[in-house]
């Protein structure tokens, strides 16, 4: 079985907080509404369109293969079942650097993955984080609710 | 010389030869040529004045006679029978009728005569004087400089014995002796003695009765040669020694004259052989001989008592003949005099210069460059037609026989073809068609010289040379058509472009010269500069622009795309693993920053993981990684996480760039193969995407120029304003400056405001793909202020540092009205290059232009000069094996280089640092991963720690130096802090926390900042172990590095720019400028000023106090009223002191004060009892003085009084009072404008022990020769910084070490290095080059030939970098020979 990392809804508050910069791909701000986590996550609105308000389940899985099996390579299409069909955008990254943030009161974890440049920031309790190494590679899978 | 070969003595056998080997020169001594050399050398007597006679044929005894050498190709030497190429030729001699002096000569001649005694020749010292100086003169372990010294002591003291009153009679035999001096008459060279007026008048008197004239008597004054040598032929030589003269004094004058051989002066026949032209020593010589015969006539015709006019001319011939610089009669200036054998020596073209120590060479070429990215950087493309004149000598072995057979077949003129073949006997050109023969015949041994092919090793060079990274070595790559090529991203250590720049290639023609051009002089070698440690080969341009828009954030390609953009790294034969896609749905996309990530590593074998951060330019300063304009750089094992790349990547000067971390962290070759792959996808990509700029680039949108023009606005009402108020004289002053300065500095701040919100209004409206913003975005050209300039509004010009001068009477230009000082009329520019100037705008624009112009062309001659004088200085300084410092003669100059030993050009931290901490630790955290590891709790990590560095390798005896051991443990205990603030957020280290949570909770700790075991082991090794590879190599040439990094960035700075020292009034020179300043340790610099902090220095009051005490006050200034006051019994000057204004400036004056001040002032001659103190701030002077003129000293009194100094220190100008903030408080130190170092620091209220001063030999004076140097390092680096440069300290340190090293403060002048450097020829070879040669030679000096300059002169190797090097062999003693053992022994 794939072991998830994260799996949650989350809302966009916000697009492009400091302004448009780039053309194809917009910054996206939302809130996880289970864990309660500050997202901030790059996403090429060309293939993606993303508007504020709208709510998208998001995962964050080491493997899209459904037995839980490491993806080696090459991902085919029209592969029997995998994670993906599910989901309507997947991306591919890495986990690179986890850091502490004690600002707002209480501690947070925050882990920031790159999938190719388009950067997630992930911003939640120390309890949620356990599952979050460095050097992981992770897939974000998104889909409209 | 061979003989004539039937002349050669015919032995029965042949005498035994020792063949000792090539002969090394060890010394050259210098020493006079006395007559009987002339003879010895000479093979002919040169008396006739004739050239050739009517056949054509060289005279007899003529100035061209054949026994000198082969006139010309065709014929045979006279005396050796040699033909032209075998003889060097032979001297010939010419007598002179009368002695004249040698000019070279003629200073230490007149210094003698001041010596000695015009009787008897003795030194006129007294015996105990005498005995004293020839005792230190004598000692052997003297320098030569410290024997100059002394024989000046010695000249001055018995000239001013002489020159004293009284007349100097000579203690030996009562002879007066009058004053030498060198003549200043107009037409003879030669001695003058004043005699004593005594003895003159007695001499008039003794003659007055005859009806001579006065003249005869001046005359008798006149020292003549003949007199002079008589008078040196009796010196004991003991008196030679005295004077510091190597050789008998005689030789100083001239008696017979040496005639160069014919190979020094050509006679070449020009017309087809109807003239001849001869060259000038030639022609002055027969002027010589002409003078001469005409003394000759004059000696025989007439009695001696007449002038002998003949003599005069002959004195001037040969003087002339020696150095045409020396006055003649007075006439003949109409036409470029004969030059002389002093102007054949001396300057850039002289033979010292031009030919000695810089030679012309073969196997060369040099044509216009041009750049092509498909070559590797370590290539260079050689057109093939050099390719084919240019030759290699190849040795034929059993590897290379087929192509060189091959080559020898095609010849000189196919490629690849050969030119000569050399076998063991001789040297066969290839142009015949023999050549197919000795093709076949080839054989092992033999040596081709064939074309250049690709790979060859050739040195390639741009000048002007200004570094080591000027000449580098290539390997060929040999091209159709007719430019030199290369990489781009090697433009920069050649500071070429291809505008139509030509460079210079060479081929070595040994292997060792391959092989060291290749290991010490390779491009891979020199990626970094010894300036500083930055990186200098690296991507420039449009390498740059494309990496930028490639790593854009909104780029993605389709596999198709992606796949295409990878085969354009490489030549299409590399194996490349494609990554797996950033977005897998809904379609596969890779973005660019994974195409960065292929070209860093473009397949799993490759083991190269990069790790670093960059901020870029655009980088938001807040937010990392998460910076919403991706300006921030970060590479994690290879794979670029975020960040659009720009110069401080990928380009040069920075430390921290992607080049130099993989040179750091791997080797020369991954940084120049990332190179050459970047250059190979950048050409190619931005070939087919496209890049160039338009007018619409130029064209503001409506809502720029409505920004512009309310900004204008703005500006010239805030500008009025200010006018209006200086008007009426109600601006707010700054400190220390009058209102029309402040005026301007308002103004100009304001205008320059205006310009610099513009740009930054224009870089925010522009769209992203406009040209110009990209390209100033990614660093590759161009600056914000260009684009605003094009779009929006030029800006001020300024003239010298100020706005446009008043070229007209109170107005700059006619257009405007009188003392207008709005912006326009004083040369702002408020129109952009697209809108287009006006009229005056465009005037003011080219006198700004001119000025640059002027400025470009003055400096490089400046630093040019500048240069030249490090280099000759610091040239023979290097590092021994001791680690020590020092120049040619093994004199310490310091004892461990830069006080670490470590090498400039591989410093990786900024500021001249070993090691840049963070990035390693980074890089061994994601190289090494934790895994299954547990990380280390704090204690843990001091522990581990500690043990490691107090291993062997780490103490002061292992090679390590101090502070680098305290940095390491100083970081390593920041990291554990870290962890420490990392743990207690989480709370980890309460108890509270249990079970499933804790662990939880130290994975995550552990994820943000844990360091395992096994990562510090590897942290640490790898900081030792590569801070001990920076220690810098023995040999080391360190001199001719710093000189060089020194020198370089004076070539970028702008030569006059002043800038502001805290207060806005106070200038500093700065630049070019200011850098000579310091290296000639100028007695007398321009702004000195001194640093002064305050004992108590948080009160304003205090502060202004301290002010009061040092600036000066005037008299005047504080009077109320001098006045004279005159009754009839007496006349005096009143002086009224104005107390409340004494009082409001805290200055404590009274009239005691007063009066004390004024009897100092020197020029004004008052003694005590003239001045009376009448009450506090009253006081009255009576001059002495009688009635007739009483009246006039009072008003010179009266003038005088008011610039009387009060109170201050006279050789101050003023002081300014410097406001800084220190940790939110304010603080306030003096700045002082002027000298006198020593009483500002005994001023109280100040701090004396922190007080500075600018100025190097004033501090040298107060403080001492430590601080002088601390003082030079100083402001040498105050000045580089602030002009953007960094440099290395250490180089800094070794010039200021080198200017100090000898106990005083010497400058890098002619009279320093005179100073630092016993060699003569390196001397000669440097300045004044005659009479460094002339004084060698008088002194008898020795040169040793150690130095760099003297081994080059002497073509020796040198005994500096590889050099350093020398193979000795221990030889066991040897057991002395022993016969065969006695038969019958004699015991038996």
């Amino acid at each position: 079985m794939v072991d998830v990392f994260f799996d949650d809804a989350i809302k966009v508050d916000r697009l492009d907080p400091d302004g448009k910069k780039f053309d194809k791909v917009s910054r996206i701000e939302a809130q996880s509404e289970e864990y309660a986590m500050n997202i901030q996550l790059d996403v090429n609105t060309e293939v993606y369109p993303i508007r504020v308000g709208e709510k998208f389940r998001m995962a964050l899985a080491p493997t899209l293969n459904l037995d839980g099996s490491a993806v080696t390579g090459y991902i085919p299409e029209g592969k029997s079942k995998s994670l993906a069909d599910k989901f309507e955008y997947v991306m591919h990254g890495l986990l690179y650097k986890m850091s502490e943030d004690d600002s707002s009161g209480s501690v947070k974890v925050i882990a920031y993955i790159s999938f190719g440049g388009l950067q997630l920031m992930l911003k939640g309790d120390p309890i949620h984080m356990g599952k979050f190494k460095l050097d992981q590679r992770l897939f974000l899978l998104m889909r409209k609710m | 010389m061979a003989k004539k070969p039937q002349d050669a003595i015919q032995f029965t056998k042949q005498p035994y030869i020792e063949d000792v080997g090539p002969r090394k020169i060890k010394s050259i001594q210098f020493s006079m040529f006395s007559e009987s050399d002339t003879f010895k050398c000479a093979e002919v007597e040169v008396h006739q004045g004739l050239y050739y006679s009517s056949e054509k044929v060289p005279v007899e005894h003529g100035l061209l006679d054949p026994r000198m050498g082969p006139p010309n190709k065709n014929s045979v030497c006279a005396t050796c029978h040699g033909k032209f190429k075998d003889c060097p030729g032979h001297y010939g001699y010419l007598a002179l009728a009368l002695p004249v002096y040698n000019v070279g000569y003629l200073n230490t001649i007149v210094d003698i005569l001041k010596c000695i005694c015009k009787s008897c020749s003795r030194v006129l010292l007294s015996d105990k004087e005498r005995v004293e100086f020839l005792k230190k003169i004598r000692n052997p372990k003297l320098e030569p400089l410290k024997k100059t010294e002394i024989l000046k002591r010695i000249v001055k003291r018995c000239n001013s014995m002489a020159s004293s009153r009284k007349a100097v009679k000579c203690s030996r035999c009562g002879y007066i002796n009058g004053m030498v001096k060198k003549s200043t008459g107009n037409n003879m060279l030669g001695v003058n003695i004043d005699r004593d007026d005594k003895v003159l008048e007695e001499c008039r008197s003794a003659i007055s009765h005859t009806k001579e004239s006065r003249a005869s008597i001046s005359m008798g004054n006149m020292l003549n040669p003949d007199r002079v040598l008589s008078l040196f032929k009796k010196m004991l030589d003991e008196d030679c020694d005295l004077l510091y003269l190597s050789d008998r004094p005689e030789n100083l004058l001239l008696r017979n004259i040496a005639v160069p051989p014919l190979a020094l002066r050509p006679s070449v026949f020009v017309d087809s052989g109807t003239q001849s032209n001869e060259s000038d020593i030639t022609e002055r010589l027969k002027r010589i001989i002409q003078a001469n015969a005409r003394l000759h006539q004059e000696l025989s015709e007439i009695a001696a008592s007449k002038n002998l006019n003949g003599w005069a001319d002959l004195q001037i011939e040969v003087a002339q003949y020696i150095n045409s610089d020396v006055r003649g009669v007075g006439n003949m200036q109409t036409t470029k005099p004969l030059s002389g054998f002093v102007q054949r020596l001396k300057g850039k073209q002289g033979r010292f210069r031009g030919n000695l120590s810089g030679k012309r060479v073969e196997y060369t070429g040099r044509t216009v460059i041009s750049p092509d990215p498909n070559l590797k950087i370590t290539e260079v493309a050689i057109p093939l037609l050099m390719a084919r004149i240019l030759t290699y000598p190849e040795r034929v072995s059993h590897h290379n026989i087929e192509k060189l057979r091959q080559c020898v077949r095609n010849g000189p003129d196919k490629y690849p073809g050969a030119r000569f073949l050399r076998t063991e006997s001789a040297l066969l050109s290839l142009m015949v068609p023999a050549r197919k023969r000795l093709a076949e015949e080839l054989k092992f041994g033999q040596i081709v010289d064939r074309h250049l092919e690709d790979g060859d090793i050739v040195l390639f060079n741009r000048q002007p040379s200004l570094h080591r990274m000027s000449i580098m070595c290539h390997r060929a790559r040999i091209m159709p058509w007719r430019t030199l090529r290369f990489n781009e991203s090697v433009c920069n250590p050649y500071n070429a472009d291809f505008d139509g720049d030509e460079m210079n290639l060479h081929v070595p023609q040994t292997e060792e010269a391959r092989t060291e051009a290749l290991m010490l002089m390779g491009v891979q070698n020199n990626l970094c500069t010894p300036k500083n440690g930055e990186i200098l080969v690296a991507s420039t341009q449009d390498f740059l622009t494309s990496s930028f828009l490639i790593t854009r954030k909104d780029t993605f390609y389709d596999r198709a795309a992606f796949s295409l953009l990878c085969s354009y790294m490489g030549d299409a034969m590399d194996l490349v693993d494609l990554p797996t896609p950033a977005l897998v749905k809904p379609i596969e996309l890779w973005t660019g920053k994974q195409l960065l990530s292929v070209l860093l590593r473009p397949h799993a074998n490759m083991r190269v993981y990069l790790n670093l951060s960059v901020r870029e330019k655009n980088y938001s300063k807040s937010g990392e990684t998460m910076c919403p304009n991706d300006g921030f750089v970060y590479f994690r094992n290879s794979e670029l996480i975020c960040g659009q790349l720009g110069k401080a990547t990928l380009g040069n000067g920075n430390k921290d760039g992607l080049y130099s971390v993989l040179l750091r962290d791997y080797n020369a070759y991954a940084a120049a193969a990332c190179m050459n792959r970047l250059a190979k996808l950048s050409a190619r990509w931005i070939g087919n995407h496209g890049f160039s700029i338009g007018i619409d680039d130029v064209q503001p949108g409506e809502r720029l120029n409505e920004n512009k023009r309310a900004r204008i606005f703005e500006g010239y009402r805030k500008c009025d304003e200010l006018i209006q108020s200086y008007n009426k004289g109600m601006l707010k002053l700054q400190p220390g400056c009058d209102a029309a300065q402040t005026l301007e500095a308002q103004i100009s701040s304001f205008l320059n405001n205006i310009r610099e919100t513009t740009a930054k209004v224009c870089m925010e409206e522009l769209h992203w793909r406009n040209s110009p913003l990209i390209m100033s975005q990614c660093g590759s050209k161009g600056s914000p202020i260009n684009i605003s300039q094009m779009i929006a509004c030029v800006g001020q010009q300024s003239v010298g540092g100020r706005r446009a001068p008043n070229g007209f009477i109170d107005r700059s230009l006619p257009h405007f009205p009188r003392k207008s000082k709005t912006p326009d009329a004083k040369g702002f520019v408020a129109n952009s290059f697209y809108s287009g100037l006006t009229a005056t705008e465009f005037f003011f624009h080219t006198m700004g232009g001119r000025e640059g112009l002027v400025d470009t062309a003055v400096k490089t001659a400046d630093t040019g000069y500048m240069s030249r004088r490090l280099i000759k200085a610091l040239e023979d300084l290097s590092i021994q094996y001791d680690n020590t410092v020092r120049n040619a003669s093994r004199c310490i100059v310091q004892f461990i280089y830069g006080d670490d030993g470590m090498d400039p050009s591989q410093m990786e931290g900024k500021g001249g640092i070993p090691l840049n901490f963070e990035r390693l630790l980074l890089k061994v955290k994601s190289t090494c991963p934790a895994g299954e590891q547990k990380s280390l709790s704090p204690s843990e990590i001091i522990e581990e720690s500690d043990e490691r560095l107090s291993k062997d390798d780490m103490t002061l005896d292992g090679g390590c130096s101090n502070a680098f051991k305290k940095s390491l443990s100083e970081f390593i205990q920041e990291c554990n802090t870290r962890l420490k603030s990392t743990r207690k957020a989480l709370k980890l280290d309460d108890e509270q926390v249990e079970g499933e949570n804790r662990n939880i909770l130290e994975n995550v700790a552990q994820n943000i900042s844990g360091v395992t075991s096994k990562q510090l082991q590897v942290f640490s090794d790898t900081c030792i172990s590569r801070y001990h590879l920076k220690r810098v190599e023995s040999g080391t040439a360190i001199g001719a590095i710093g000189a060089q990094s020194i020198g370089e960035p004076g070539t970028q700075m702008t030569l006059k720019t002043f800038h502001f020292a805290g207060v806005a009034s106070m200038n500093v020179t700065l630049g070019v400028p200011r850098i000579k300043e310091i290296i000639n340790a100028s007695k007398k610099i321009s702004t000195p000023i001194i640093t002064a902090p305050l004992d108590c220095n948080d009160n304003l009051k205090t502060a202004r106090m301290v002010k009061g005490r040092v600036e000066k006050t005037l008299l005047g200034q504080v009077a109320k009223s001098i006045r004279m006051v005159m009754t009839s019994r007496s006349a005096s000057i009143v002086i009224t002191l104005n107390m409340e204004s004494i009082q409001a400036s805290q200055l404590s004056i009274n009239a005691q004060n007063v009066k004390e001040s004024i009897l100092r002032t020197p020029k004004i001659k008052l003694k005590e009892e003239h001045i009376k103190v009448l009450d506090a701030r009253k006081l009255e002077i009576i001059p002495p003085a009688d009635k007739s003129e009483l009246h006039f000293k009072l008003h010179s009194l009266k003038n005088k009084l008011p610039a009387v100094v009060v109170k201050g220190i006279n050789s101050v100008e003023r002081a300014v009072i410097n406001r800084t903030k220190v940790d939110n408080k304010e603080q306030y130190n003096l700045l002082v404008e002027g000298a006198g170092l020593q009483d500002v620091m005994g001023t109280e209220g100040i701090n004396g022990r922190k007080t500075t001063s600018n100025h190097i030999m004033e501090v040298e004076k107060v403080i001492g020769i430590e601080a002088a140097r601390r003082c030079i390092i100083e402001e040498i680096q105050y000045t580089m910084a602030s002009h953007g440069m960094t440099i290395d300290l250490r180089h800094m340190m070794l010039l200021a070490d080198l200017m100090t090293f000898k106990g005083e403060v010497l400058g890098i002048t002619r009279y320093g290095i005179q100073k630092m450097k016993d060699s003569v020829l390196m001397l000669a070879s440097f300045e004044k080059t005659a009479d460094h040669l002339f004084n060698a030679s008088v002194n008898g000096r020795d040169d040793k030939i150690e130095g760099v300059s003297e081994c080059i002169i002497m073509g020796i190797p040198m005994q500096i970098g590889t050099g350093i090097l020398k193979v000795m062999q221990r030889v066991d003693d040897q057991q002395p020979m022993k016969g065969l053992d006695p038969i019958i022994t004699s015991s038996a």
